[in-house]
């Protein structure tokens, strides 16, 4: 064997231990390895370092190309400012109100998960995989498939967790889909499938929608809580724009997601895994 | 002298592991808050394929493997994937290399650019294959595929004039001193 079809075996061999790799280490694993992990623990301080350092710089560069409208909005804000002070009796009344509708609407549901303040630390910067890494890992007692939120809504659920970082994948990564309805109707046999719509930049797909449910442009599509990863009732998005699949047996929704994922700053991880995953399962991730 | 080799090759690609940790700290923490995902370049990319370019098939192996594996350690679905989309790409820009000058910019612009597709197709085809659905290719090569190769190669003029020089002055073999 001459030393040019010695290099293309290895190569060949190489090429079949990485796809073996592919298989073995896919999606099924949700810790890393002792050294994946070492290296992880040691750059995730610099990473956090690096990302604080670019916000910083942003914002910097931001107030610098902002500076006249900074200075229009500050003199429109204090004359704003000054006729605002008689709204504030008003806004005692409606404060009231506020908590009056909140107990007739069940909030608690929304606010009692235990949430994690978590901050980002980097984003995957290829446009392939949809994923962020936070600065908490197990050693803060963060699970695979814990759900990720903002204020905002829904941002995805944990993927993988080292000691001190864990991967997320967003809502937008077209490997998963989110059991989810229209808050507006919540009609039991509305519940479709928001999966990532790489077709349409930025933007979710809602399929799976029978054809006789009421959907319409503006609604908000919250998380049904089918799957047992995400807890119900987070707001996913707002629908733009209504139409048949391409079977013209069913409904689809354009979403737009209340959550701005190229400005994801701090998040929240919910402390309450609904479903402990059992080996050979697969969840809501596809 | 093998012993002397051996070293020399262990300095590389302990230059090279630096710079690709350096590479993606930079990429994933500071300028993914200026750029989107759409329009991040990957520099990863761009130092592989210069300096598969400048070391040939046999180093751009090893060099695309290492940097692949870290790129899929800190942001890929699964260990090999990028690994093994900047290996093959490395492999054949090194075995093209052999009939271009390296002395001069239009031949490793013009590598940059049809490397950075290959990549793009390898990574598509992979997700094709693992999981069954890798998107529309002809939106994907009008969207991104093809803004991405340009956007390289530009990138590519201040670049490898950069590793061309640091290549030949030893920078990558300044642990075997």
């Amino acid at each position: 064997m001459d030393q040019t079809t010695r290099r293309f075996f290895i190569f060949l061999t190489l090429i079949v231990l990485l796809l073996s790799a592919i298989f073995f280490t896919g999606d099924y694993r949700s810790r890393y390895t002792f050294a994946e992990d070492l290296l992880l623990a040691g750059l995730s301080p610099v990473q956090g370092f690096f990302s604080q350092l670019g916000w910083r710089t942003y914002r910097f560069i931001q107030v610098i190309m902002d500076y006249n409208a900074l200075v229009e909005e500050n003199k429109t804000l204090r004359e704003e400012l000054a006729a605002r002070d008689n709204l504030r009796y008003q806004l005692v009344e409606l404060q009231k109100e506020n908590y009056r509708l909140r107990g007739m609407l069940d909030f608690k549901e929304r606010v009692s998960y235990d949430l994690l303040p978590a901050q980002v630390i980097a984003r995957d910067p290829s446009q392939w995989f949809e994923t962020i890494t936070i600065n908490r890992g197990y050693a803060d007692g963060v699970k695979k498939n814990m759900a990720v939120v903002t204020s905002e809504g829904l941002v995805g659920n944990v993927a993988k967790v080292s000691r001190n970082s864990a991967q997320v994948l967003l809502l937008t990564d077209s490997r998963r889909a989110v059991s989810a309805l229209v808050q507006r109707t919540r009609e039991p046999g509305a519940v479709g499938i928001v999966e990532g719509y790489p077709e349409e930049k930025g933007c979710l797909r809602m399929i799976n929608i029978p054809p006789e449910a009421n959907v319409q442009a503006g609604d908000t599509v919250i998380s049904a809580g089918l799957g047992g990863v995400f807890p119900k009732g987070l707001i996913i998005g707002h629908i733009v724009e209504t139409g048949s699949d391409q079977y013209g047996l069913l409904q689809q929704a354009i979403i737009r997601p209340a959550v701005d994922f190229n400005r994801l700053e701090e998040v929240f991880v919910v402390m309450e895994l609904l479903h402990e995953e059992k080996p050979g399962t697969e969840d809501e991730v596809i | 002298m093998k012993e002397l080799n051996s070293k020399s090759n262990i300095s590389l690609y302990l230059m090279v592991f630096l710079l690709s940790l350096f590479i993606l700290v930079i990429e994933g923490s500071f300028l993914s808050v200026f750029f989107n995902r759409t329009n991040m370049p990957d520099l990863l990319l761009i130092m592989v394929t210069c300096l598969a370019f400048l070391w040939g098939e046999r180093k751009g192996v090893g060099l695309g493997l290492l940097t692949g594996l870290l790129q899929d350690l800190f942001f890929g679905p699964a260990l090999g994937f990028f690994a093994l989309a900047k290996m093959v790409v490395a492999y054949l820009v090194g075995l093209t290399a052999r009939e271009v000058y390296k002395d001069q910019l239009a031949g490793p612009m013009l590598v940059v650019f049809m490397a950075t597709f290959m990549h793009e197709f390898i990574i598509f085809f992979l997700r094709l294959l693992f999981w069954g659905s890798g998107g529309d290719f002809f939106y994907l090569l009008d969207e991104f595929f093809l803004p991405k190769a340009v956007y390289h190669l530009l990138l590519a003029i201040p670049f490898y004039p950069l590793l061309y020089r640091a290549n030949q002055r030893g920078f990558f073999y300044i642990f075997q001193k």
